[in-house]
């Protein structure tokens, strides 16, 4: 069965700065960090919810585009995820912007676990013209 | 868990962190958000067709990961899992393969409501001395952390 892809073809122009994605959650396992662990070759690890994406994931979810390169990623520690626990995300879109002819979005999000700890807060800023950068890469 | 009273200085050195980047470590960063289809990372078709790469990239994230740890062996758990931060931009992929190594040097330090945060310069670079990476973190030290005032 072929899958229908609903999603909106992405218009930066349109975007709106400000846009909040409806809440997702997820439970972080113990399997979940530690494979994350073991990718990232610290046993201490404390946040796997990095690699989760989920500031991205919902707008990856609602809109369609050619891809992107992660240009800038900032991460804030509040309290370590603990295993077992559903976590709430919350994400937005943070801002946009347009350099050297290359359009940037940038996304946000919060985790909440089940007690209301806040674990973490993510922000990415997202090249929107992938290939630009990989031919350079490869150049 | 023990901790030392320790204070924090412009100048000071952060320990190093040094990675050896191959595609099975990218694999489980990957697949342990049960990312599991084709992607730039772990699919150089994918790689190619997204990027126009001739072979697959670490996700930034990893490089987030990596500076994490060195900030968090820097303050400690206790202090840097609750009031740490690390921003990067990234310059240039890091690859499987790579020897990436992160360094940091304080540049300075304020005194907050909560403590004294301390600013820290991060860089990564690979094998061939190139930069991938340049960025800041931070963290907020809680006074019953630090030595006491002379």
């Amino acid at each position: 069965m072929v899958e229908v892809d609903n999603r909106v073809p992405l218009d930066w122009d349109a975007l709106e700065v400000g846009e909040v994605f409806e809440k997702f959650d997820y439970v972080l396992t113990q399997e979940m960090i530690d494979e994350y662990r073991r990718g990232v070759m610290d046993p201490e690890a404390a946040f796997p919810t990095i690699s989760h994406k989920v500031d991205v994931r919902q707008f990856n979810a609602k809109y369609s585009d050619n891809g992107s390169v992660n240009a800038r990623c900032a991460f804030h520690c509040y309290n370590s995820p603990v295993p077992g626990k559903k976590l709430t995300v919350t994400a937005w879109v943070a801002d946009k912007y347009l350099r050297r002819g290359k359009n940037y979005i940038v996304t946000e999000a919060t985790s909440v676990d089940e007690d209301g700890r806040l674990i973490d807060r993510v922000i990415t800023h997202e090249l929107k013209q992938p290939w630009e950068v990989g031919k350079k890469w490869d150049g | 868990m023990g901790w030392i009273a320790r204070g924090y200085s412009e100048g000071d050195a952060v320990a190093p962190v040094v990675k050896e980047m191959t595609q099975e470590a990218i694999n489980l960063f990957e697949g342990s958000a049960g990312h599991s289809e084709p992607s730039q990372f772990t699919d150089e078709e994918a790689a190619r067709e997204t990027l126009g790469t001739s072979g697959t990239v670490a996700s930034g994230r990893m490089s987030i990961s990596f500076a994490l740890e060195m900030m968090r062996r820097h303050f400690g758990s206790d202090v840097f899992n609750h009031t740490g931060t690390v921003d990067l931009r990234f310059l240039r992929p890091v690859r499987p393969g790579d020897t990436i190594t992160f360094t940091g040097e304080v540049t300075g330090t304020s005194r907050e409501a909560n403590g004294q945060k301390v600013n820290v310069k991060i860089e990564a670079q690979n094998q061939r001395g190139d930069t991938t990476a340049v960025g800041t973190g931070s963290a907020i030290v809680p006074n019953a952390f630090l030595p006491p005032e002379e």
